[in-house]
């Protein structure tokens, strides 16, 4: 098979192979890889440190536009303008460092440029800390309300970029050379991530101002009956669930059970909006396991009590499966395998779920140790994305830029091997038949078990279990 | 499609795992956030703990200017490194260093000055005007607590004990808390929380009296605790370690575990039951939020009339004269508790106080004296009664 650049894609033509045997070449890329968070979180996030950029919202903005950049390099442009043949040849701790240089680069231009430049002095005063300044708020604030507004467009667009390429594949542009997709691609998810904003943040942005821009945005927003709280908190949950939904339903759930699909577009159109029923349901679980555990909100309040607080710990809480995602899919050769595919996908779900659990609970109990932070779940200016997307930006670098360098190499795969990634975009291994369907039934039945089971347990975990002391 | 048994049983299983995640799903999604669902939650226990009553209890603001320019204190905050900076380290007096902002800390800040205090606190101070950052802008929070028994004896109490030396010097003589000091008629100091501006003026109430009670949050940082040492106390402090703290019948001192900015842990604010008006709550800052302090007292204590009556204090809320729409939330939803007496200052915002009166709360105003600068508030100097 003649290999198109427009259809497979380098992170696809590339496998990578463990350089040492058992559990080394793990252990040593975690080793590197916390490493270089320590030496990094120091030198621009550590309130202690050296540029001290977790202010919060700066240090914030930056981790949520290098972990869209790291995207669009990877998974949009398919790192143009760098040519197949240097990705290939060139070793991978250049690689690293120059693609690293670039997403650094291109972010600074888009974040400078674009948002504070361009958008912030001729369009709207808020993504700009120069116009803030002028109109009367301290420097300081000016910087943290201008750098929360950029700071929400990279949620939202770090949920729609990926999810234009894992549930739409890249239709209906598949077929076009870069950067052409790559600019189309950006250019339309870069399009409905302004409206998606105009539609969940703008309002939030518009009441932090005296009296509330009423004649710009819609105040007191549409959300707030539904979800007790002014705050665009509400929407960070559920967009930061989708785009921890992504990546599960990519990496650890290899795109089942929409893969099952054979028509084209209901199967990137079910995946798109499955995505986004999955994280609804994981939003909203979410939020109320909080007040199964912490009793129910009361409007008005702040910390952990308050309703903003809580919707926002949900999109925190996702970040952390994603952190068990990640690790499962990078560094654990997203075991199992040997499976069939729906038992992997279950088995995977649920270790990574340990796995992001865990976290979740050292990082509560153990990081205000090392970061510079407080102990405590709800400090108004802390926020654990900031850690944990640093974190994942890491991984990112090292699996997608550097060919999970030291303890993986890239070897490029066989034509059989590049067929299987042409032919895997619709699965064929699970089939509708009468053992299915009662499969189906039951698993159904005893998985809202294990729903109410949860819930039930909760409140009794709370009782017995203190995570910081 | 043929099923075997080998292969019915791996379709079952097939089914089976996908239907797990599949109904978990749906439990999740669609049954989360019903009605339903919240009717499952426990309803709140209120084991309300009998703590007396007092006739009334008067506050007096010595000084709620914590500092005079936002502009100022946010540059220096914004060239240290943002809102988690350790506050030993901004450069702020006392522990200026002459190095810039971000570059101090409490060793060499406390080694400049330790053999002026609590002596000779004008000597100290000049020091620090000529090595520490913006010297002028400091202020300090500070308030007298009087509190009347139901026998008609009467009892005072200090909260806080601000910031400048030179300014608490100055409010102090104003209000005439140098001599209560020195006299012994101020029974106990309380510090909120360990934050610059109610706490570093220290020196300034040791220098007239270092021997009274005093109580501090159990989170006081090691620097702070040193700092107790080093201002010249030679009592012990008080360490309050548990939710609820009796003072004295009617009155309570309630402790809330928060992290707060500037790397301070922890605040403690006073609960009075009024004896016919009902609970009355007095913060330094109020970090743990104000509806989090009424919702905890409503169910941990007994008050005349089950009425929230007062509430005084910085209340954090727009200190900085910063907004987030989750203050709106207060500001929508603070009606419903049924505070019939408000006296805010300090860090509660002008922009709040403005946004409560056009609310329509019960806001008692101030009479914008001694560097206060707004009506909106109480300010330095004026007081307000309870009961």
């Amino acid at each position: 098979m003649e290999v198109q650049n427009g259809s497979i894609t380098y992170l696809e033509s590339r496998k990578l192979v463990k350089r040492w045997w058992g559990p080394w070449p793990a252990i040593a890329n975690l080793v590197m890889i916390f490493a270089i968070f320590a030496v990094t979180w120091w030198i621009f996030q550590d309130p202690r440190g050296y540029m001290r950029m977790y202010t919060p919202y700066v240090g914030y903005m930056i981790c949520r536009w290098m972990l869209i950049l790291l995207i669009w390099v990877a998974y949009l442009f398919d790192f143009w303008p760098f040519k197949r043949s240097w990705l290939n040849k060139v070793h991978p701790v250049i690689k690293g460092v120059v693609l690293t240089a670039f997403s650094v680069l291109a972010m600074m231009l888009l974040i400078k440029g674009f948002f504070m430049g361009l958008l912030g002095q001729y369009g709207i005063a808020y993504f700009s800390p120069d116009r803030l300044h002028a109109l009367g708020l301290t420097a300081f604030y000016a910087e943290e309300y201008s750098t929360e507004a950029i700071m929400m467009f990279a949620a939202i667009a770090s949920w729609v970029a990926p999810s234009w390429v894992v549930a739409c594949e890249n239709a209906p542009w598949k077929k076009l050379e870069q950067p052409a997709r790559g600019v189309t691609i950006a250019v339309v998810t870069f399009f409905m991530s302004t409206i998606i904003f105009f539609l969940t943040m703008h309002s939030h942005m518009a009441i932090l101002f005296d009296p509330w821009q009423q004649y710009a945005a819609i105040t007191p927003p549409y959300w707030e009956g539904f979800a007790n709280t002014v705050s665009g908190n509400f929407h960070i949950a559920w967009i930061m669930s989708c785009t921890v939904t992504v990546w599960v339903y990519e990496l650890i759930w290899e795109r089942y059970p929409f893969n099952l699909i054979k028509t084209d577009w209901l199967r990137r159109t079910s995946s798109f909006f499955g995505i986004i029923a999955v994280a609804l349901c994981m939003c909203f679980f979410i939020y109320y396991a909080q007040d199964l555990v912490w009793g129910e909100t009361v409007r008005g309040t702040r910390r952990e009590m308050a309703p903003d607080w809580r919707w926002l710990h949900v999109g925190e809480t996702a970040i952390f499966w994603l952190v068990g995602v990640l690790a499962l899919n990078f560094y654990g050769g997203n075991w199992p395998t040997k499976f069939s595919r729906p038992v992997n996908v279950f088995l995977r779900t649920v270790i990574s779920l340990v796995i992001g659990g865990a976290v979740y609970v050292l990082y509560y109990r153990y990081a205000h140790l090392f970061l510079g932070t407080q102990k405590g779940f709800s400090h108004p200016q802390q926020f654990p994305m900031i850690p944990m997307i640093w974190l994942i930006n890491i991984f990112l670098i090292n699996q997608w830029f550097m060919d999970g360098w030291p303890g993986w190499k890239a070897v490029p795969k066989t034509e059989a091997e590049l067929n299987e990634v042409e032919s895997a975009v619709v699965a064929h291994d699970v089939s509708w038949t009468p053992s299915l369907a009662k499969g189906l039934a039951v698993g159904t039945a005893v998985g809202g078990a294990v729903y109410f089971g949860v819930i039930n347990i909760l409140p009794w975990i709370t009782q017995n279990m203190q995570i910081i002391k | 499609m043929i099923d075997d048994n080998t292969t019915s049983r791996r379709n079952f299983i097939k089914g089976v795992a996908t239907g797990l995640i599949g109904g978990t799903l749906a439990g999740m999604g669609f049954y989360s956030y019903t009605a339903s669902a919240y009717s499952r939650l426990p309803k709140v226990v209120r084991e309300q703990q009998d703590f007396g009553a007092v006739r009334s209890v008067k506050v007096t603001a010595i000084s709620e200017t914590s500092w005079f320019s936002n502009a100022l204190i946010m540059e220096d905050i914004k060239k240290s490194g943002g809102l988690l900076v350790d506050q030993y380290t901004i450069g702020w007096g006392p522990f200026g260093n002459g190095k810039g902002a971000g570059k101090s800390s409490y060793e060499e800040g406390i080694a400049n000055i330790k053999k002026m205090i609590p002596g000779d606190l004008g000597e100290a101070w000049a020091l620090q005007e000529k090595i520490s950052l913006h010297p002028d802008n400091p202020g300090g929070f500070s308030s007298l607590i009087e509190v009347e028994d139901l026998d008609g004896s009467k009892h005072k109490y200090l909260l806080d004990s601000g910031w400048s030396y030179k300014w608490m010097e100055q409010s102090f003589k104003r209000e005439g808390i140098d001599q209560m000091l020195k006299s012994g008629e101020i029974e106990a100091l309380v510090l909120s929380h360990e934050h610059y501006d109610h706490f570093w003026g220290l020196p300034v109430t040791m220098k007239y009296s270092n021997k009274l009670p005093m109580y501090i949050h159990n989170g006081f940082y090691k620097e702070g605790r040193q700092y107790i040492v080093d201002s010249g106390y030679k009592g012990t402090p008080i360490v309050v370690d548990k939710e609820l703290t009796l003072i004295r019948p009617g009155m309570m001192l309630m402790k809330f575990d928060v992290p707060i900015i500037c790397r301070v842990f922890g605040e403690i604010s006073f609960a009075f039951n009024v004896k016919d008006k009902g609970l009355v709550i007095v913060s330094g800052c109020n970090h743990q939020g104000i509806l989090q302090m009424t919702s905890t007292a409503s169910r941990r204590l007994k008050y005349d009339k089950d009425q929230f009556h007062g509430l005084y204090g910085g209340l954090h809320i727009s200190p900085f004269e910063d907004w987030d729409p989750k203050y709106d939330d207060l500001v929508i939803s603070l009606g419903k508790w049924g505070f019939e007496k408000i006296g805010c200052n300090h860090c509660t915002g002008h922009l709040t106080a403005r946004k409560f009166i056009k609310s329509g709360y019960p806001v008692v105003r101030g009479t914008a004296r001694f560097g206060s600068s707004t009506p909106d508030y109480l300010g330095n100097g004026d007081t307000i009664t309870f009961g």
